[in-house]
């Protein structure tokens, strides 16, 4: 299914023996056999059993090869793989940011927590209007307030004018006058954002966890290909994460800072 | 069934496929995946004497044909190794081969003597070929004086079967391969990985964080069976074929051109199941064609040229 010229929403059937991924979880996708590796995904959605769905932004060679796969054709996946992200305790709120295609690593997320009944503040940030087709994939606003649902465009064409940090810092502010619950962060998106919600989170001292990608070859922790550098040194994506605590990651310098 | 059980020095293999160094970490990290008893040896991840963390990342970029790495040797250093991975490497039911890396001829020695003393390591394979750690102008592999000092001293340290992984990034592998025997190699792995790099064009830089790395995958095929081809004529111990290798046919022109046995890395990122179907794909070959050992496919190519070359000169 497309969602907009730029991604598409895969649902994938699954053999029976597939184990129920957990979010932040990825798979690898052998998106043609003229590709070197596989490529891993967010398990975007496992709600139905026997399914799973991966939100992709077609990007490159593996990511285009993989939306011409015609509807009803059979592909390789591995997994589920990867760590999950931890619960929101019965204070918490949960706060999900997600800049552009980071939606991907947080829809499964924000679909089980809304399942469970928790409060949930979701904000998607993107460059324009176009991409917030992206929010509608996600879990409705309600109107008991329980679940929020809140937009940033960097043109300002669409709902908060800014980055999507912005609108967490604001956010943040606003549930600290309230006091009611005191939140915990989730964040997916690009390296610039994800940065800059490490950095807020810290400053806030609010717990804060961020799942990453990078490009992986085996996905299983074996060829350290994909790894990011922690105060305990460099680890894995694929193994250690996708999602890690962001209080551990180090981060190198912004090129313009 | 046909015998696929193939000779490396001491050491003999239920079958002649396998799994490159670097590849498949300690092997405990693919046990979910892979079919370990299609295999017939698995290579650890380069061992060296300090702990290393590796390159900075990006240490991985996907180019036609293959993969570029450079992972910098990671490793967790010798001790650690035989303290904890070990036991994880040896619940792998194929036989295990150690990686070494030293950073010195006693290095060399050092860890061969290290890692030999333990009798899960079934054999030790001397890796003077990483292209991601080497700064020197003329490095280690493309001097052959040197690498027969490095094999003289490891040899000395061990009885155990003692395979010398040799580097594609030399204009005469040939000598480093006369080398290599001469100083009491068991075998060899023709070959490494090749020196290769891309550039991001947007961002104006290297697209690996080491700017170069090893370029692995199919595209290292024919660079790599052309200098198995060319190694098999000048030396009698057995030879290792490695690169590029994803399907049975791909293991069998190695074998073919001369190798007693094949290394499988880069195709198990696509593919965990590649070494059972190439295993498969071999017997299938052998049932075909009558054969009823894999030894007996070694060289068969390079005899019919050899006819072929007799012939000509005759006539």
């Amino acid at each position: 299914m497309s969602i907009d010229p730029k991604n598409c929403l895969f649902t994938l059937e699954v053999d029976r023996r597939f184990p129920k991924p957990l979010p932040g979880q990825f798979v690898q996708v052998a998106s043609s056999t003229e590709l070197t590796l596989r490529r891993p995904f967010s398990v975007a959605g496992a709600s139905r059993p026997g399914e799973i769905e991966l939100l992709v932004e077609l990007r490159g060679k593996g990511t285009r090869s993989f939306a011409e796969t015609h509807e009803g054709a059979t592909v390789s996946i591995l997994g589920p793989m990867g760590n999950t992200f931890s619960e929101p305790s019965t204070g918490e709120i949960a706060v999900l940011v997600a800049g552009g295609i980071g939606v991907a690593g947080l829809r499964y997320l924000a679909q089980e927590l809304s399942e469970e009944g928790r409060r949930l503040i979701i904000l998607v940030g993107a460059r324009t209007r176009e991409a917030l087709l992206l929010g509608n994939l996600l879990p409705s606003a309600t109107e008991d307030g329980r679940i929020r649902l809140e937009f940033s465009t960097d043109d300002g064409s669409a709902g908060h004018w800014g980055t999507v940090c912005e609108l967490l810092d604001s956010e943040l502010e606003a549930l600290e006058a309230d006091r009611i619950a005191s939140p915990r962060l989730y964040c997916c998106g690009p390296p610039a954002m994800i940065r800059e919600a490490a950095a807020i989170a810290s400053a806030r001292e609010i717990p804060c966890e961020v799942l990453l990608e990078e490009i992986m070859a085996c996905g299983t922790g074996a060829c350290r290909g994909c790894v990011v550098m922690t105060k305990h040194g460099y680890r894995t994506v694929c193994s250690d994460g996708p999602v890690f605590d962001a209080a551990e990651l180090v981060f190198e310098e912004a090129p313009n800072a | 069934m046909p015998d696929l059980t193939t000779t490396l020095g001491r050491l003999r293999l239920a079958n002649p496929i396998i799994l490159a160094s670097g590849t498949v970490g300690y092997g405990r990290e693919y046990a979910s995946l892979i079919d370990y008893s299609t295999v017939g040896a698995i290579v650890t991840k380069t061992i060296t004497r300090e702990a290393r963390a590796g390159n900075a990342p990006p240490r991985l970029k996907e180019t036609p044909g293959g993969l570029l790495n450079a992972i910098g040797l990671e490793n967790v250093g010798v001790d650690r190794f035989l303290s904890e991975k070990l036991r994880e490497a040896a619940t792998v039911p194929s036989a295990l081969i150690a990686s070494v890396a030293g950073g010195s001829v006693d290095e060399y020695a050092e860890l061969t003597r290290a890692v030999a003393s333990r009798e899960e390591i079934d054999a030790i394979e001397l890796n003077i070929s990483c292209p991601n750690v080497e700064r020197a102008r003329r490095p280690v592999w493309d001097d052959p004086e040197a690498v027969g000092t490095i094999v003289r001293a490891a040899r000395n340290a061990t009885e155990k079967t003692l395979l010398l992984k040799l580097s594609p990034n030399t204009a005469d592998i040939v000598s480093v391969a006369e080398a290599g025997e001469e100083a009491g190699a068991d075998a060899l792995v023709v070959a490494n990985t090749l020196t290769g790099m891309r550039i991001d064009v947007e961002a104006r830089k290297p697209s690996l964080g080491n700017a170069t790395g090893g370029l692995s995958g199919r595209a290292l095929l024919p660079v790599n069976l052309a200098n198995v081809w060319k190694i098999t004529g000048a030396v009698s111990i057995p030879i290792v074929g490695s690169g590029g290798i994803a399907d049975p046919d791909d293991a069998l022109e190695y074998i073919l051109a001369g190798a007693a046995a094949v290394q499988v890395g880069t195709a198990l990122f696509a593919d965990p199941g590649a070494p059972g179907r190439i295993a498969a794909g071999l017997a299938d070959y052998m049932q075909r064609h009558d054969i009823e050992s894999i030894e007996e496919c070694t060289g068969l190519a390079r005899k019919e040229k050899e006819r072929e070359w007799q012939r000509t000169t005759a006539g």
